[in-house]
């Protein structure tokens, strides 16, 4: 009895392996499809221009929301823990460090991994199960070239403004709250910002936008095309896209400060 | 002329597919008929290359296409148009914008030989006063014109039609059947049909193969469908469409 069970359980493990082992392969031929079809991006320059201005304009405003709440919660927080010690002054240096290293390009990365990653997860798994993508296929339309290649090109040339954006929006929402809550010199408060920030603190931050951008689009449009099952396959290969890119993004986060940072 | 030799396709532990063959000669049509879910769809897929068999050749005018890589298939699908069984229009492009669509994408061709040729095909389809209508805002019958439409816009020898009645009234269905036996009358067209209804087999199929459990149990003239002995064939035949 304990033997059968065992047995069964080891049949499903191998298969979960295989299964993911598989998936992992697909991943890669997919993305290496995609990779392959950049110099077609001339052609579909519309196509790209369209999904800039779904990743990039139109993402401005939950950019905006996002980094203007961690930037004025960070310097609420961290001036009070400064001031325990005295070190009110140092708020500028640590608050830009924290919003430009790090929580500017993760926060726009993961407000990106739900919009963007989800539009493209929904809309291409709806294409998938209605079958458009297979009839781009059978009219001679290369699929990854026309729907995937776009999406990635517009992401990598949009999230660079948008870290951008997120970094500036959260400085700058710090140093009101600096002023207006902690009571400090705005002046005092930017000495600490400027004048400290050296180029590896912005290589890290601005070096994540194209990490997240590959990350967020490849996964997404991955699950996209993977789509089966319906409507309710089309909500499971969404939700996957998120759960993964989101997942993936905060270890990228990590990995590329650690290597940045031990490396300049 | 489409050729399947010795075909097999399993998806997981599932056998497909059994050891079939099958031709589809150019200027006729093809009707194969079975149950839902039989693997009537993959045969077209297979056709197309979409999809590729575990072992057997699919052989595209003399040229084995089993081998060969995407890229190299785009050409070799042109010959072909395919019509979903869902029509697979773009919904959000117009009736015009999808008929043009693949001629704007895969052919160097001048606006105006692709102007000329959307409202060709939308005066074949009968939708005159539709061309700037999303394909949602259009009835079944008229979808499924657009999609056959969207395939004859390449001026292809060999059209394959996936279930082409399915989900339609009954006027709607007529209206398609007749379009089809047009296609072949004036246009010197092949087809090939997937379908369950017997009735659609009879009214325009030159021949008919027969799939059931993976395998090919009859493949020949439509005349000669009444006289199998085959115990499903007889009571497909006294049941007109196949509900399994």
């Amino acid at each position: 009895m304990l033997l059968t069970i065992l047995r069964r359980q080891e049949k499903a493990v191998a298969l979960w392996l295989k299964d993911f082992i598989l998936t992992m392969q697909e991943f890669f031929l997919f993305s290496v499809r995609t990779f392959k079809a950049f110099p077609k991006a001339g052609r579909y320059w519309r196509d790209v221009l369209d999904q800039a201005s779904i990743c990039g304009t139109d993402s401005i405003p939950i950019v905006l929301v996002s980094a203007i709440s961690i930037g004025s919660l960070l310097a609420i927080e961290v001036g009070n823990l400064l001031e325990d010690f005295g070190a009110k002054t140092m708020l500028g240096r640590s608050t830009s460090l924290s919003v430009i290293r790090e929580l500017g390009p993760l926060l726009m990365g993961l407000m990106l991994s739900a919009r963007f990653g989800s539009r493209n997860g929904a809309e291409l798994g709806a294409m998938q199960i209605s079958e458009q993508i297979d009839a781009l296929r059978a009219f001679g339309t290369d699929p990854v070239a026309k729907l995937v290649m776009p999406r990635l090109v517009a992401a990598l040339i949009m999230f660079l403004p948008l870290t951008a954006l997120s970094d500036f929006a959260g400085l700058h929402s710090a140093a009101y709250m600096a002023e207006h809550y902690h009571r400090l010199d705005p002046g005092i408060f930017w000495n600490a910002v400027y004048p400290r920030l050296a180029p590896k603190d912005f290589v890290v931050g601005f070096l994540k936008a194209p990490v997240f951008a590959i990350i967020i689009t490849l996964v997404s449009s991955f699950n996209g095309f993977s789509a089966r099952g319906g409507t309710a396959g089309v909500g499971r290969s969404t939700i996957k896209g998120i759960v993964v890119s989101s997942g993936l993004v905060l270890v990228a986060n990590f990995y590329v400060s650690k290597i940045v940072l031990e490396n300049m | 002329m489409i050729e399947l030799r010795n075909v097999s396709l399993k998806y997981g532990d599932k056998e497909i597919l059994k050891n079939i063959s099958l031709t589809v000669r150019d200027n006729t049509i093809k009707a194969i008929l079975g149950p839902s879910g039989v693997g009537k769809s993959t045969i077209l897929k297979l056709m197309l290359g979409l999809i590729k068999p575990n072992s057997g050749q699919v052989i595209i005018d003399g040229t084995d296409i089993t081998p060969m890589k995407e890229a190299s298939l785009y050409s070799i699908r042109r010959k072909m148009g395919m019509v979903f069984q869902g029509n697979a229009l773009f919904d959000s492009l117009t009736i015009s914008q999808n008929l043009g669509f693949f001629l704007r994408e895969n052919m160097k061709l001048p606006e105006e030989e692709i102007e000329r040729r959307v409202s060709e095909q939308i005066q074949f389809a009968g939708l005159e006063g539709y061309e700037d209508q999303l394909p949602e805002s259009l009835s079944g019958g008229m979808r499924r014109r657009v999609a056959i439409g969207r395939a004859l816009i390449f001026k292809p020898h060999m059209i394959l039609f996936d279930e082409p009645t399915a989900g339609l009234d009954p006027v709607s269905s007529k209206k398609i059947l007749s379009l089809i036996s047009d296609l072949r009358n004036n246009n010197n067209l092949g087809a090939v049909i997937v379908t369950h209804i017997i009735d659609d087999v009879f009214n325009v199929a030159d021949c008919v193969a027969v799939l059931y459990q993976g395998e090919i149990i009859f493949d020949d003239v439509t005349e000669k469908l009444n006289q199998s002995q085959h115990p499903f064939i007889r009571s497909i035949l006294s049941d007109k469409i196949l509900e399994l």
